[in-house]
């Protein structure tokens, strides 16, 4: 909606989306690629495909690359072809951040930048563009796309490191002062890496634009993000409270929607409002589509961009009571759940999939109190603590008031990694050791790779973590983070299998020079466990995804996609749960015509789900159930067949 | 020059470490024998052996293990600290009676 209200400003506007679950051309109801499409004069729109560009960008760089690998090490070019094929984990964020830099280069004049989560806008100075704005991943993605500057930063630093012996022989042995290809390299990766960062932080040129939901779970994760945003320096400056049920006649769902919904934004207004404007952008029964649908939004609202800022809402209660929900007794069908031991729950950012996993993960363990249940957390944006109103963290813990078979975890994979930091350093230095730059391994060690939770750190320790629980539990409920790194989680046991293979085969080649020790062993034991978890993740009696979703166009578009790619990754999909459907809507003309669209969506959903998955539905509960009990009360009003 | 001395220095010694590595190796048979146990794990990681030809060579390299413990440990024997401070004998024959 910004981006079609800049266009229409004059601005040259580029829109890029960097989640990898992309919903842009959803959006414009068009068809978008990762080369840009004019939708209007002033505007165009991309959806990056990071695999795509770093394969593009692999292929310009290969060269260098390549010999820095051969100059700082005893690889030879087989080894160095292997190292460089394989896929890296976080390559959306690394990607995305070079990308955008790419797209936006070359600029002549200097204008405002700003950006949006989920919604992220860098106005920022460009040869083609005044404003680029950036739609990102959600939440926890966006913290680490932001972080991905430092880690190039590393990585060049890394590089550094490596070619340093060769620099100095052409330099003192063989008078070559003259920087190569791979110096270039370096250097030009560093200088953008400082360059990305700094702008980031650049208030005249970048702003980030926080989206969020009037409901307390989305409230707790603004707190976090925007404190995660602050801590690296990045200030934002906009709180944008998206789908505020608008005004409208007396009904007990809706009274009670709008008194929560009051006091989430009065809550947001009162912690964030300082320094920063607060807008708000009505629901509408049906979500704006395509250009003309948001050209309007955009000019029905204040300051031309559809967003009603800083209104006066006051905190409200309604004195209704909640229409009595006619519940059609759960028939508690466990089959999409029963007999698994590891189920995964993902889909769009918003839909509620942390609520009805714990749901889920409680009443498995409620079910058999010899089960032993972990719910685990994989989203680096976490809500299990605040949906249960207690602490969880990194060391799986029973839950106060929960059952004692029931444990939760928040995966804090940068806490993980500081846990694994002497194992990682000692394999590191082994691995140096292997291919023949001992001096480097410290500065790998000690450089900033170690220090910063890197892209793709998520995937890797929330698949190590699922090895891990393994041993310990009987069923495993994945809390994934939305759909792109949903499916980056599930594709990263066979990319790190991958790696360790390529490993492998580097320390059995030089075993005469080096002895293979504590690490191959180690790899040796992982490699194992990583195949039987993707044998596991195959097993549709062992392993099952579960696609929460809205009965919204948007989040149905998204989840017909994801099934397509779970299908491709050969896992059982057994049942789709349709989250907070207005299933009593009574009287209430919105409440009805909300409904009415709702039905259309469950019809769409069903023709994608096919008849080997069940649908189920779950109502709308004002507010959202938290805690454990209530839950417990919540599950019993699902619809499942 | 000092860098072509670190240089050769660092080449040299990288040598002598090998000769040194190589040499305890030949001393320690049993660690040999392990590493070549690993080895077989990583080809088998690796899909170049398959369970088959592991479980063989794991065998194999088991019994060789067995018998260096063997050859070490020797036969049984006593050292002039240790006592005999007892014998519990019992005699299955006089249960019969």
């Amino acid at each position: 909606m910004r981006a079609v209200a800049e266009a229409a400003g004059g601005l040259r506007v580029l829109i890029v989306s960097t989640d990898p679950a992309h919903s842009l051309g959803d959006v414009f109801a068009t068809t978008l690629t990762s080369t840009p499409r004019r939708l209007r004069p002033s505007l165009d729109a991309v959806e990056l495909d990071a695999p795509r560009a770093f394969a593009r960008w692999l292929r310009d760089h290969r060269r260098p690359l390549g010999e820095i690998l051969e100059h700082g090490t005893w690889l030879d070019r087989e080894d160095v072809d292997a190292l460089l094929d394989l896929s890296v984990p976080g390559v959306d964020e690394l990607m995305g951040i070079l990308e955008i830099d790419r797209l936006a280069r070359g600029e002549r004049r200097a204008r405002e930048a700003r950006q949006e989560n989920q919604a992220l806008r860098v106005l920022r100075p460009s040869r083609s563009y005044d404003v680029i704005i950036v739609d990102t991943a959600p939440t926890g993605h966006t913290l680490r796309l932001l972080s991905a500057p430092e880690t190039v930063a590393a990585v060049a630093g890394v590089l550094g490191d490596l070619q340093q012996e060769h620099r100095l022989i052409r330099e003192q042995l063989a008078r070559i002062g003259r920087p190569e290809a791979a110096d270039r390299l370096i250097a030009v990766l560093a200088d953008q890496a400082r360059e990305t960062a700094a702008r980031l932080r650049d208030v005249q040129q970048t702003a980030f634009v926080w989206v969020t939901l009037p409901e307390e779970l989305s409230r707790a994760e603004t707190g976090d993000g925007i404190a995660a945003l602050e801590r690296a320096g990045i200030t934002v400056r906009d709180i944008v409270v998206n789908r505020v049920l608008p005004d409208g006649g007396s009904c007990p769902t809706c009274d009670r929607r709008r008194a929560d919904e009051r006091n989430v934004i009065a809550s947001i207004r009162r912690r964030f409002a300082r320094g920063r404007t607060i807008h708000t952008v009505p629901a509408a029964i049906k979500e704006p589509r395509g250009i003309g649908a948001l050209a309007s939004l955009a000019r029905s609202g204040a300051k031309g961009l559809g967003l009603r800022a800083n209104d006066t809402t006051k905190p409200f209660r309604a004195s209704a009571r909640p229409a009595a929900i006619r519940q059609r007794p759960s028939a508690l069908r466990p089959q999409p759940f029963s007999g698994a031991s590891l189920l995964f729950f993902g889909g769009k950012g918003g839909v509620g999939k942390t609520t009805v996993a714990a749901t889920v993960a409680l009443r498995l363990a409620r079910a058999d109190r010899h089960r032993r249940v972990l719910l685990l957390s994989t989203d680096p944006a976490h809500s299990l603590a605040d949906l249960f109103r207690s602490e969880v963290g990194d060391a799986a813990r029973p839950l106060p008031g929960g059952p004692a078979n029931l444990a939760v975890r928040e995966l804090d994979a940068a806490h993980a990694l500081e846990m694994r930091r002497t194992q990682f350093e000692d394999a590191l230095d082994e691995i140096a050791a292997a291919i023949g730059v001992e001096g480097a391994s410290a500065a790998i060690g000690t450089s900033e790779l170690m220090r910063l939770a890197p892209p793709g750190i998520d995937e890797l320790f929330g698949v190590l973590g699922v090895v891990d629980a393994r041993a310990d539990y009987d069923v495993i409920v994945v809390d994934t983070a939305p759909t792109g790194h949903a499916l980056r989680l599930l594709e990263m046991p066979q990319a790190a299998r991958e790696w360790m293979q390529v490993l492998l085969r580097v320390l059995l080649k030089y075993r005469s020079l080096v002895r293979p020790g504590q690490l191959a062993a180690e790899l040796v034991e992982l490699s194992r466990s990583i195949r039987e978890l993707i044998a596991l993740l195959r097993d549709p009696e062992t392993t099952r995804f579960i696609a929460v979703t809205r009965a919204a166009e948007l989040p149905r578009r998204e989840t017909a996609r994801l099934l397509g790619r779970l299908r491709r990754l050969h896992l059982a999909v057994p049942a789709i749960v349709v989250n907070a459907l207005t299933l009593a809507p009574g009287r209430c003309v919105r409440c009805r015509a909300v409904s009415a669209a709702e039905k259309r969506e469950l019809a769409s959903l069903r023709k994608a789900c096919s008849r080997r998955c069940a649908i189920i539905q779950t109502p709308l509960s004002a507010p959202p159930p938290r805690g454990a009990a209530a839950l417990n009360r919540w599950s019993k009003s699902w619809i499942e067949p | 020059m000092f860098i072509l001395d670190s240089l050769l220095i660092g080449s040299l010694r990288f040598v002598l470490d090998k000769v040194i590595a190589a040499a305890e190796t030949e001393a320690e048979d049993d660690s040999a024998l392990r590493e070549q146990l690993l080895e077989a794990q990583m080809r088998l990681e690796l899909g170049e052996i398959s369970e088959e030809q592991f479980a063989a060579i794991e065998r194999d390299v088991l019994i060789a293990i067995r018998e260096i413990k063997g050859r070490q440990q020797g036969p049984i024997s006593m050292s002039p600290d240790d006592k005999i401070t007892g014998v519990d004998i019992q005699s299955y024959a006089d249960e019969d009676q």
